[in-house]
């Protein structure tokens, strides 16, 4: 009761600033209140009941009542910029593509709290990782705490069952890569007489950006090229513009002219990507060290007893000089956002960041990405191993965390477990290749080559994107096809220049000097 | 008859003059029921139809969401200055417009002809059944029908792709998915196995409701079944034929987003790239709001004009037109 001045404060605000945005729309929105925090959140399941188990127990953990709108992730992006648009910004959100104009916009206009300099008070929400708050950062800013991924996640993934019986090893460099895929292709390696198999599986990649963590680039940094902008004699150059970009497109185009990889690399959808690689036709896709694991998930299905014979992974390659240069990532996905709107001051904002440290420390981690310990899990070996999964209480629990909360974590999730336990794998060649992907992501992380563009964004790049980004990616595939020849390529590439690229590269230098990138 | 649009209170009225008009008032208080009716589907087409047009006006703002319709700022014609001056306006125009033609010729006379093939079954039952057949296909979505064309048509596996390459004696094996010059005529095989069966309905409409009396008469008069057809079916059945073109003259440009999207890949795109999948590049992938709305715009306007246009030419023509 204590509470009802501050009530009827509230409300009378509610009210005279819902007559302020009739007359001005987008200028306003109620403030928030103590008590409760607002969120908006993605969604890959069914939204958690607020009266369920993880719920309460999250909200018990935050020490606040939490509003939660669970947003489906498919159509996550437009419902943001709704939501932007609109009057009722939720005090914290969940920002997936904080480099979309209508988020930058919506930032440089004020709608979101810039945290470049407010984390150091937080233990649990100060940046561990120095890349990927560069990374994250939004034309030189940080408008919110970054969601933690695993920085370096480029891999091979082969068929082991092919190697051993063709008595190879996994790959070390580009040259070793081109051996095996022969090898597959060549010398029968499932043994049916036939030659009816190949080595590399590449994909149509659905985005039209270059710059789009796709097999192509993987090959093209590790023969030296930058990876998306790369400064060059002081001056930034784009990846397909540099003497080892020409290396790489005759290292691929040897594998596509002498059959080496799947005859519908042009067109094979990626979401059927792991199809041939199961079904026995191609032996190696290079892609994230976590599709390993589906694959693992794949065989399990179609043969429980030898599945953990047919998957083999290797890390990033070097090339033939030998030196070594490695594919990151960017080590976050989205950001979590505090909107201006409703939480006004300082001392608001405070109490806001201390609840989110609250659900980045190590409890709120396992919480948030494997649920209430002794209720739905316990641990054995630090790993966590489900309890009762048939029981319906302990589904629910389950869908909740997977599919719902771990999307609030922001020091672990998906891929990185952080302080919370990684899920336990039940066979040793799973257990091995966990171990396995953990030391070569700290091995590859040592030859990783970043993006220096990233936290830099140009206008030109957002009006002519649409003109401009095809036109590399596009002429890669045709020159690699055998539609163009390097001549015509180069051609495609002075177009860029001449269509916005040199602009582009202006402008992303001019604010990578200004951020001091 | 069911081939005429036209209400029977009119119809009746035609063969001499019009009735004299009633005094607004007087009409709204003898009617007032059907007015009453009226006014829901009124509701529906302002709130769901009108309304949103006023959001076409970011077509002339640099949009951005959060500052809203009110605070973005007004740019004028910029964004259609962009278009029409842009690199892109010249191929996304021919795509969109050759589509249109091949859609034209190809896609719209199918279901005509399968109905009058369909009107000429004499077994009742085979002829349902052939009928329900060939409505399935309108019932799957553009993905299904996509992952079936890659089956069929795959380097790797395609079923038809394999025919042709053992029928025309080997040779290098053509990737039909990839090639632009392929990429036409699997758009409107995909239109054609998609919408000619389920666009029949309308003609054996039609055709359901010609007066058996006419086919007496002319057999009487020694008409053969040709006869009976270019005399009898194919008149009873042009009015609805030409309301249909002139109804789907307004989508002429409007591909089918998905049909064109799935389609595309870094080989075919100077083929593909067509306006509805522009506007998706642009407005929905790099989030440039107001030109994607200005090219939706441009598309819309000309939608328009053509639907007048084959009206007045239907006119011309000395047919019934729409309105």
């Amino acid at each position: 009761m204590s509470a009802s001045p501050r009530r009827i404060l509230a409300g009378v605000l509610t009210l005279t600033t819902a007559l302020a945005v009739s007359a001005c729309a987008g200028g306003g929105g109620t403030e928030a209140d103590g008590n409760t925090l607002t969120m908006m959140v993605p969604l890959f399941g069914t939204a958690p009941d607020p009266k369920g188990e993880m719920h309460q127990a999250v909200e018990k953990l935050a020490g606040k009542k939490l509003a939660i709108t669970w947003t489906p992730n498919a159509e996550y992006n437009e419902k943001t910029n709704v939501v932007l648009a609109s009057d009722s910004i939720p005090d914290v959100m969940v920002i997936q593509d904080n480099k979309s104009p209508s988020f930058v916009q919506a930032a440089k206009a004020g709608a979101f709290w810039d945290l470049t300099d407010k984390l150091d008070k937080y233990p649990n929400l100060k940046p561990k990782s120095e890349q990927a708050w560069i990374n994250s950062k939004t034309d030189g800013r940080n408008y919110g705490i970054y969601r933690v991924r695993a920085l370096l996640r480029s891999a091979i993934v082969l068929r082991k069952d092919w190697l051993d019986k063709l008595d190879l090893e996994p790959p070390q460099t580009t040259d070793d890569l081109y051996e095996i895929a022969k090898a597959f292709t060549e010398r029968d390696p499932d043994g049916n007489g036939k030659k009816d198999t190949y080595g590399l599986i590449l994909p149509k990649w659905p985005s039209t950006n270059f710059s789009a963590s796709n097999p192509y680039n993987v090959i093209d940094v590790w023969f030296g090229t930058p990876n998306n902008y790369g400064m060059r004699d002081g001056k930034l150059v784009p990846e397909f513009d540099v003497p080892e970009f020409w290396e790489a497109q005759k290292y691929i185009k040897r594998f596509i002219d002498e059959g080496l990889v799947n005859p519908d690399w042009a067109t094979l959808d990626t979401g059927k990507w792991n199809d041939p690689f199961v079904q026995g036709k191609g032996g190696i896709i290079i892609d994230v060290n976590v599709r390993a694991g589906e694959l693992f998930d794949d065989f399990k299905e179609l043969d429980p007893e030898t599945y953990d014979e047919k998957v083999a992974m290797a890390g990033n390659l070097s090339r033939p000089d030998g030196k070594k240069f490695s594919y990151p990532f960017t080590g976050y996905n989205g950001i979590v956002a505090v909107s201006k709107q409703r939480v006004r001051t300082e001392q608001q904002l405070d109490d806001v960041l201390k609840t989110l440290d609250k659900l980045a420390s190590k409890e709120g981690s396992i919480l948030l990405n494997n649920g209430i310990e002794g209720r739905n899990f316990k641990v054995e070996d630090g790993y966590a191993v489900k309890v009762n999964d048939q029981d319906p209480a302990m589904k629910v629990i389950n869908n909740d965390v997977e599919f719902a909360f771990i999307q609030l974590g922001m020091t672990s999730s998906v891929g990185v477990a952080g302080e919370a336990y990684e899920w336990m794998r039940p066979s040793q060649a799973e257990k091995d290749w966990l171990k396995q992907r953990d030391e070569l992501m700290n091995l590859d992380l040592q030859t990783a080559v970043h993006d220096p563009s990233l936290p830099v964004i140009s206008e030109t790049a957002v009006q002519r994107g649409a003109t401009l980004n095809p036109i590399p990616t596009d002429a890669r595939i045709k020159y690699l096809a055998g539609d163009l020849t390097e001549e015509q390529f180069r051609a495609e590439v002075k177009r860029w220049y001449d269509s916005g690229g040199t602009q582009t590269l202006a402008e992303l230098q001019a604010g990578m000097v200004k951020t001091g990138g | 008859m069911a081939t005429d649009l036209a209400p029977p209170a009119t119809k009746a009225a035609s063969k001499d003059k019009r009735p004299d008009r009633l005094p607004v008032r007087t009409a709204l208080l003898r009617y007032r029921w059907l007015y009453l009716m009226l006014i829901p589907g009124l509701v529906y087409f302002a709130l769901f139809k009108y309304l949103p047009m006023y959001g076409l006006t970011i077509a002339f703002q640099d949009f951005v969401p959060f500052l809203g319709y009110s605070g973005s700022p007004w740019v004028g014609f910029k964004h259609f200055e962009n278009l029409f001056t842009g690199p892109d306006f010249g191929r996304l125009l021919f795509n969109t417009l050759f589509l249109a033609l091949l859609t034209a010729v190809f896609v719209f006379p199918a279901p005509i002809i399968v109905a009058l093939l369909l009107n000429e079954l004499r077994i009742g039952v085979y002829k349902r059944f052939v009928q329900s057949l060939i409505y399935i296909p309108h019932f799957l979505s553009w993905t299904i029908v996509f992952s079936l064309t890659y089956l069929l048509f795959s380097v790797d596996f395609g079923l038809v792709a394999g025919w042709i390459h053992s029928l025309t004696g080997g040779g290098a094996k053509v990737d039909y998915l990839a090639q632009p010059e392929w990429f036409r005529p699997l758009v409107i095989l995909q239109l054609l196995w998609k919408t000619s069966g389920w666009g029949t309905i309308i003609y054996l409409a039609a055709l359901a409701g010609v007066d058996p009396n006419l086919y007496e008469a002319a057999r009487m008069d020694g008409a053969g079944r040709r006869r009976q057809f270019w005399h009898v079916t194919l008149p009873a059945i042009r009015p609805t034929i030409v309301v249909m073109a002139i109804l789907t003259s307004g989508n002429l440009l409007d591909q089918s987003f998905e049909q064109i999207w799935l389609l595309t890949n870094s080989l075919n795109r100077s083929v593909a790239d067509v306006f509805d999948t522009f506007v998706y590049y642009v407005g929905v992938q790099q989030g440039g709001y107001s030109y994607a709305t200005a090219v939706g715009l441009f598309k819309g306007v000309a939608g328009v004009i053509l639907i007048f246009g084959c009206n007045w030419l239907a006119k011309r023509l000395g047919q019934r037109g729409l309105f």
